[in-house]
């Protein structure tokens, strides 16, 4: 639905806000790559390394670099410093109703921001974002952006100047969230307007994600199995443990190129191979990397890494019914057709 | 991997375990003792794998005969024709659904009612036709809607359980749903849900699951059979056999029916070497049913709607 998009716009205003920001937080997240020392991660009872619980994004850096940061990789403490206290005052802002719709403490009538109520709705307002010395979730290509086909960015420059404007001339026009089908597995593990929130589930020889948002789910089988022959939009993922890091490699996704996307950098083609990499390098955060390549879209393989973190024990994630109170997708066509009656008209 | 302990199986075999199945009289609730379940590590009953049944509940939870079709209308009288006064001896396919012929028929079943029939209070019983008659424009089931329980058990569709250490989960096939057994407390819903809120408990080498916190929304299969906000659920999956669980499902909703009921269906283990649970994103596939004719232009005529 109509919130998603609003995320991945929201992570690149935080970005750009983000010329400020500052550094505590991020003491727990080791650098990319980095190996968590001496910590030794949990094992399920059959000896897997245990993954297991909710978890969401929560950090303040944007997927792609801010334009002020171009050829910074790494932010100055003074900056972390900074950055870490608005992202604080930012948060105090929001639960008090000084900022967004501020669910709970204030209506979206009496909200004093205006344009953005219903989607700032759907944020989680709950705690401040982290930051850290990083200036893009993308690692490479070292200038942090995705590296777009020109064709790409012509239809990645499209679906933005159609958000929110149409045409809607039938149930195909409104993206695939809008439509309650999904956002793209690409950003399945640090977007959603719930903050993106994760539940891992694992069984001898799966590992299953449960992503809340469209009720997304992937059951990865990690018992050595060769792909199988379905294309799917979510593809086909299969699991191998390499030490205490779970990789999954998903290919066979389906063409759905044709699609409108929120985001085209998540849309599913038959040409999109993911390989992502989760490692828990300490008790409340999985290093999450993934690597998307897609002639179809990028001129060259990108690969971000992002660090997950460990909500409360007693977390759960909540039933999804998108579709079936997509009220949105209706009104959205009657709303066109009516503009569309009143052009003819007033003519 | 271990999972699939049986690795070559086929349709034979699948075959004649339902004939075993079925030429034996169902145990009784909680009977479990002349199977021992294997166990997983931690020492519980290994409920581990893709299922699914085979019977004809998903159309009719009570005992049915074949049908042309779900949804039926009276053949039309003859008129004017000397000699020839007799209808059609029996209902037509209702025009949505006629082409599909033969495909849209409904198999007969026994039902999987214990006792029979389902105790509807008076007032219930009448929606419950009046939704059987309505069956093209209001089963859920049609509209891609998440399916509730019991139903989602018995649909024409696999079903995996994903045993984890405290939370067990229950991954449909179907519309893309999955349930979460929470095996240590959990706090209830904040609001109701169509799938519900999952507590689970081992009775022995049965997973016994509460199910409260539903909607009204959904029903129990294709006839009609429907609930109100007060469902409440009590499912026991029994290990039978290496390859079949017996379900059973108590439901009870004292503003529908008159006592609580029990329905009974066994289960069944996918035995393909690489059996998956794989994406049926049905909404995909109802968006013309549900908004063709609401847009500018319909796509599956390329030109505005009527």
């Amino acid at each position: 639905m109509r919130h998603r998009a609003t995320v991945g716009r929201a992570l690149t205003l935080i970005g750009i806000l983000g010329a400020l920001a500052s550094g505590c937080g991020a003491s727990s997240t080791p650098p990319a790559g980095g190996t968590g020392g001496a910590w030794t991660p949990p094992r399920t009872p059959w000896g897997d390394p245990d993954l297991q619980g909710v978890w969401r994004y929560e950090g303040a850096v944007a997927l792609e670099r801010p334009k002020e940061f171009e050829g910074r990789e790494l932010l100055t403490p003074e900056e972390i410093a900074e950055r870490d206290r608005i992202e604080k005052e930012q948060a105090a802002n929001r639960l008090a109703g000084l900022e967004g719709a501020a669910v709970g403490r204030r209506s979206i009538a009496e909200s004093p921001i205006r344009g953005n109520e219903y989607n700032s709705f759907w944020q989680d307002h709950g705690r401040p974002r982290q930051v850290s010395n990083r200036t893009s979730l993308i690692v490479d290509p070292r200038d942090g952006r995705l590296p777009y086909t020109a064709e790409a960015l012509k239809a990645e420059a499209r679906a933005q100047a159609r958000y929110g404007v149409g045409p809607y001339e039938s149930y195909l026009d409104p993206d695939t969230g809008e439509r309650c089908l999904t956002d793209g597995v690409t950003a399945l593990l640090w977007q959603g307007p719930n903050g993106g929130h994760n539940m891992i589930v694992q069984s001898p020889g799966y590992v299953t994600i449960l992503h809340e948002e469209y009720r997304d789910r992937r059951i990865i089988p990690v018992d050595g199995r060769p792909h199988g022959a379905v294309r799917q939009w979510f593809g086909d993922a299969v699991g191998r443990w390499e030490a205490d890091t779970l990789v999954v490699e998903t290919t066979n996704f389906l063409d759905r190129t044709n699609y409108e996307w929120a985001n085209i950098w998540t849309r599913a083609s038959e040409t999109l191979e993911l390989v992502e990499r989760f490692t828990r390098v300490s008790p409340d955060t999985i290093e999450y990397r993934i690597t998307v390549e897609d002639p179809a879209t990028f001129a060259r393989p990108w690969t971000a890494v992002v660090p997950i973190t460990k909500l409360p024990e007693e977390t759960q994630i909540y039933e999804y019914a998108c579709h079936e109170g997509n009220y949105a997708l209706p009104n959205l066509l009657s709303g066109a057709r009516a503009q569309a009656r009143s052009r003819t008209s007033s003519r | 991997m271990r999972i699939f302990r049986c690795i070559a199986a086929g349709v034979a075999v699948v075959a004649g375990i339902t004939a075993v199945v079925w030429t034996q009289a169902p145990p009784a609730a909680g009977q479990g003792e002349t199977y021992r379940a294997p166990r997983t590590v931690e020492g519980r009953p290994d409920l581990n794998g893709i299922w699914q049944a085979m019977s004809s509940a998903h159309y009719d939870l009570e005992a049915h005969p074949a049908r042309p079709a779900m949804a039926l209308v009276p053949s039309p009288p003859r008129n004017g024709i000397p000699g020839l006064t007799r209808a059609t001896p029996i209902d037509l396919p209702a025009p949505g659904i006629r082409a599909l012929g033969a495909v849209g028929g409904v198999p007969a079943g026994d039902g999987v009612v214990v006792g029979g029939a389902i105790p509807y209070q008076t007032w219930a019983a009448a929606r419950r036709t009046e939704n059987a008659a309505n069956w093209l424009e209001r089963d859920p089931e049609i509209k891609c809607y998440m399916p509730g329980v019991p139903r989602a058990t018995y649909m024409p569709y696999p079903f995996q359980i994903l045993q984890g250490a405290d939370r067990i989960l229950l991954a449909y096939e179907y519309a893309g749903t999955t349930r979460t057994i929470h095996m240590t407390e959990v706090k209830n819903n904040p609001t109701p849900t169509w799938m519900g809120l999952s507590r689970g408990r081992w009775d022995g080498d049965t997973l016994v699951v509460d199910v409260s916190d539903f909607n009204d929304q959904t029903w129990f299969d294709r006839a009609g059979n429907f609930h109100s906000e007060a469902l409440h659920v009590v499912e026991r999956y029994t290990p039978a056999s290496p390859h079949h669980l017996m379900y059973e499902a108590t439901i009870e909703d004292p503003k529908v029916f008159t006592r609580p009921w029990t329905i009974r269906v066994p289960l069944y283990r996918r035995l393909e070497p690489d059996a998956r649970i794989r994406e049926y994103k049905c909404n995909e596939f109802v968006e013309q049913l549900l908004y063709g004719e609401l847009g500018l232009v319909d796509p599956a005529t390329g030109r505005p709607p009527k």
